[in-house]
């Protein structure tokens, strides 16, 4: 049976006000019966559980992110737009309980796991992350294959915590890697010694040749 | 002849998929010409008496036109263009036209695919230098201006870029995927006192000249709404997964800004209209054209806030995210109008998208953005009242992407440095694309202060006016 679950139908049915907090053995309930149907092949039945993400909220970042690096490629994208919704949902006017709480699920998740959805944490993280979120995404910048996306999203994010965070790993990461940080450094209105912008300086090559004149 | 075979057999990014053909080729479009041109107004004189001019005059380099290392009034533009695929291609076409008639020679093509690369030395013909990195472009001092037709993530780096180096710039529309970015794009072009033309050419277009006066000088009376209807964006049906990139593409090139991920044949070489991060679907892409006219039509410049709301159907498969269907409602104060953006919407005209001006004393039909259709017979028939109010034209082409061009090297030449589409008019068209998109991804209504360039009481939505960029492609 197909379940319905616009307007807040959803957790209606498994006797849930919507926007209140879900709870215990009812709320993994619900976060099951929901990431069911986000993995339903029905399109109608895993498009109305994407979309009805916001209303599972933060309970449902825990096991969404199992899904960012699901061998099924459709799946992991329906995950992530789920994932997205939650947190821009979470991030509205008027709801720093939730934003908190989504924040928190989302710190948790960035000590380990497959590269590509910890990226996408961390962007995450860049929409709504406060002071709290700082020292763990800061700790990536030591991280080869993350450094880049947690200086972006420090780079974003408003606390002063993170510009602190950004200009304590100026001292500690690669010497490739400081030009980056002092981007980000300047973006935040520091002022940073050396380490010029290499934003002007080339250098992809191409094999293509120019067509010789005919008289040369 | 080399030009004439090209226009015939290049792509056309602007053009809807519809009209193309099993190998994406399609003929460019023939312009109806009107025959009427009477009230002219010369951009020159127009800016002299409209309130742009006050910021132009104060801009403008004394004694540009002629100046050490500025093109005098008889000089041949060095041309450099980066991107050239789609519409790249329609510029290097143009370009061609114009080093024909000797008022430009063609330096050098730029592009991140090496297949697009040698295709456009292939028509570019000898002499014509190929680069893969623009950066190498901005290097060259004999380079006076670059045409930037790259995906739409990279045209705010590139164009900040090229007004650093001291080059004049066309750049596609819309201006930036992020309000920062064309503000960026705006500073640029005043502090290095450079001409950015935005490629929203309706505005040099006879469609919307005719229609732009008719609707400023009262033949339906006071607007109150206008209506966008559009085709809706495309579903990618048969995802594919990740894979490397095909032979000769440069795929951290091509990504520039945008965070890093593996390589997907859904993203280019033109499927980047179809994610929000880089095209922004047809309200960045085809918006950009439409409300750059309505603008114009309205005389909305400088009304810069508003509210916006949208909603929307996201796919339910596929890689691409933006939204199948869309609404937009934006509301303007002080006078008070709306503009609706609806993909589909309610179909007016005859073609796949138009626009609706709702006056008091009835409705005007624009379909498409005023460019590549004529106006609708009552606006060219329309008889300026006396006393009426003339709005800008340029007649120098009758096609009109070579007339953008053209208007854009004559506010080089004339040192005022403000094209029809100065890139401050295509970075307040391109907020409009942008906080459309921005409201349907956080699904809420928007509060856009224009004077603070900020999103009234909503943190979230103020982060997201801007997105960092991966290094070294940073602005």
């Amino acid at each position: 049976m197909k379940r319905d679950f616009r307007g807040g139908a959803f957790l209606a049915a498994a006797g849930v006000a919507a926007a209140s907090p879900v709870q215990g053995a009812e709320a993994n309930a619900s976060v099951d019966e929901w990431i069911k149907c986000l993995k339903s092949t029905d399109q109608g039945v895993n498009t109305a559980a994407c979309q009805s993400a916001p209303e599972v909220g933060a309970a449902a970042v825990k096991p969404l992110a199992g899904l960012l690096a699901d061998s099924d490629f459709e799946l992991a994208r329906r995950a992530k737009r789920a994932f997205y919704r939650i947190v821009r949902h979470a991030g509205r006017p008027g709801a720093a309980a939730e934003a908190l709480a989504v924040e928190t699920e989302l710190v948790a998740l960035l000590a380990g796991g497959p590269v590509q959805p910890r990226r996408d944490l961390l962007w995450m993280l860049s929409e709504i992350g406060t002071g709290r979120a700082v020292a763990p995404v800061a700790v990536l910048l030591m991280d080869n294959e993350l450094r880049e996306d947690a200086r972006c999203a420090l780079t974003r994010m408003p606390s002063p915590e993170a510009a602190g965070a950004l200009k304590t790993a100026f001292a500690r990461v690669p010497e490739d890697f400081k030009y980056a940080l002092a981007e980000s450094l300047r973006i935040r209105g520091q002022e940073v010694e050396g380490y010029p912008s290499r934003k002007l300086v080339p250098s992809a090559q191409t094999t293509v040749k120019p067509i010789v004149p005919k008289n040369n | 002849m080399l030009a004439a075979s090209l226009s015939l057999k290049i792509r056309m990014a602007d053009e809807p998929s519809a009209t193309s053909n099993a190998t994406g080729v399609i003929e460019l479009p023939k312009l109806r010409v009107a025959s009427n041109t009477s009230s002219r107004i010369t951009r020159r004189h127009f800016l002299q008496s409209s309130a742009l001019a006050i910021g132009a005059l104060n801009f403008a380099p004394a004694g540009v036109l002629g100046a050490p290392g500025s093109p005098g009034a008889n000089a041949r533009f060095v041309v450099a263009h980066i991107g050239v695929g789609g519409m790249g291609m329609t510029h290097l076409a143009n370009m061609l036209r114009f080093q024909k008639e000797d008022k430009v020679r063609i330096a050098a093509v730029c592009d991140a695919d090496d297949n697009r690369l040698e295709a456009a030395v292939e028509n570019a013909g000898p002499g014509v230098v190929p680069y893969r990195d623009y950066r190498y472009i901005l290097e060259r001092k004999d380079i006076d201006a670059v045409l930037i037709a790259t995906p739409d993530h990279w045209h705010a780096v590139q164009t900040v870029h090229a007004c650093q180096t001291g080059k004049h710039v066309y750049v596609e529309k819309p201006a930036s995927v992020t309000v920062r970015d064309g503000q960026a794009m705006v500073s640029a072009a005043r502090a290095n006192k450079v001409a950015v033309q935005v490629g929203a050419q309706a505005r040099t277009a006879k469609g919307a000249w005719y229609t732009c006066r008719a609707i400023r000088n009262g033949i339906v009376g006071k607007v109150s709404r206008v209506t966008c209807w559009h085709y809706a964006n495309p579903v990618d049906e048969k995802p594919v997964p990740d894979s490397p990139p095909p032979d000769g593409l440069d795929w951290d090139l091509w990504l520039g800004p945008l965070p890093w991920r593996p390589h997907n044949p859904r993203y280019q070489p033109a499927n980047f209209r179809w994610f929000l991060e880089s095209g922004g679907g047809q309200i960045r892409d085809r918006g950009a054209h439409q409300f750059s006219t309505v603008l114009w039509c309205m005389d909305a410049d400088r009304q810069t806030s508003f509210t916006v709301e949208a909603t929307g159907k996201p796919p339910g498969k596929g890689l691409w995210d933006c939204p199948v269907e869309m609404k937009v409602v934006y509301q303007f104060r002080n006078p008070d109008w709306t503009l609706e953006w609806a993909q589909p919407g309610d179909k007016v005209g005859q073609t796949e998208f138009g626009n609706v001006f709702w006056g008091a004393n009835g409705h005007l039909v624009l379909e498409w953005e005023g460019g590549y259709k004529p106006a609708n017979p009552e606006a060219i028939n329309f008889k300026l009242p006396p006393g009426g109010q003339e709005v800008y034209r340029t007649d120098e082409y009758e096609d009109f992407n070579m007339n953008h061009k053209a208007d854009w090297f004559k506010s080089i030449r004339e040192g005022h440095m403000r094209p029809a589409v100065d890139i401050e008019i295509g970075h307040r068209t391109a907020t409009l694309c942008n906080l459309g998109n921005l409201s349907y991804i956080l699904g809420r209504k928007l509060v856009w202060d224009g004077d603070q360039q900020a999103v009234i009481g909503d943190e979230q939505a103020n982060r997201l006016l801007s997105k960092p960029q991966r290094y070294p492609y940073v602005l």
